[in-house]
């Protein structure tokens, strides 16, 4: 997410590295695009009375939706305070991007939960099925963005500050942030709000 | 590859940006509540909306509107391939052709 710097010595003019990761997240578009198609097929198609969607919480999942936003506002200032060399802000940043993140996942195993109280479980209708592995892969995601979150903040705590260059950095990870983002802006909008 | 050095925003820009997606999630959530009232307009604005908040996070917090052109192919490729894919079955269901 650095300025686009050219790279004469790459055959593409692009960081290898950085391109790798703009592929790997065009596959993760393809991924979920396929799990929101499978979910689209389905969509509505529950047993005969109480419906999924009867007992969506709109109001809870906009809170949680607009937790999710800010994080991403709070993973850019991490990557802005990095590129200033503000190590102890970008250490708040993260972690800040971090807490939200579990703030979200959060809600997510509440929101599960009650819909299984309800009778609504994995296995309960074909709906439920795509309903669950999608919003749940999506989950996996953050769950995993957490967890790089957490470390990048444990290496920075560690090694008394962080770097843009080499390995897994902050940037990449930023990168992968934003994308669980977008893919919930979707996914709000089709699963719970159409 | 063409090179691109617009300065990316400042943090008061990206609080801004931040604003306007939570925003546009407020009109989004109204929306749904005034469904009756929107009627048929309803679905086709919330695609508008989230489609808005998905451009304004890619481009400015992801970054992809100062990057390289290969990374925008790239990325726009995946979103098109799918795309695809998501209206071909949608046709086909329509068409009940399967399920």
């Amino acid at each position: 997410m650095s300025d686009s710097h050219s790279y004469p010595h790459e055959p593409t003019g692009v960081e290898t590295r950085k391109l790798g990761f703009w592929i790997f997240l065009s596959t993760e578009i393809l991924f979920f695009g396929t799990l929101i198609t499978t979910f689209m097929i389905f969509k509505g198609r529950d047993f005969p009375g109480i419906k999924l969607t009867d007992v969506y919480d709109i109001p809870f999942t906009s809170v949680s939706s607009f937790v999710l936003l800010m994080s991403s506002l709070t993973m850019v200032l991490a990557h802005n305070a990095l590129e200033n060399n503000d190590q102890e802000k970008t250490r708040v940043w993260l972690l800040s991007t971090a807490m939200l993140g579990a703030v979200f996942l959060a809600g997510q195993i509440y929101e599960f939960t009650e819909f299984y109280h309800k009778g609504f479980e994995l296995s309960s209708n074909i709906f439920s099925s795509t309903f669950y592995v999608l919003t749940g892969f999506h989950g996996l995601h953050v769950f995993i963005g957490v967890v790089l979150l957490l470390a990048l903040w444990g290496i920075g705590q560690r090694q008394k500050g962080l770097s843009l260059d080499g390995g897994m950095n902050l940037e990449f990870v930023a990168l992968y942030w934003h994308f669980v983002d977008i893919v919930w802006i979707v996914l709000f909008t089709v699963v719970y709000l159409i | 590859m063409s090179v691109d050095h617009k300065p990316h925003p400042k943090p008061a820009q990206y609080v801004q940006i931040a604003l306007v997606l939570g925003v546009l999630t407020a009109i989004e959530v109204a929306l749904y509540y005034t469904e009756d009232f929107v009627g048929v307009f309803t679905d086709p604005l919330l695609i508008i909306l989230a489609v808005g908040k998905f451009v304004i996070v890619v481009g400015w917090f992801m970054h992809l509107r100062f990057e390289n052109s290969l990374i925008n192919k790239f990325f726009t490729g995946g979103m098109i391939l799918a795309l695809i894919l998501f209206a071909i079955v949608m046709f086909e269901r329509a068409a009940a052709n399967f399920i």
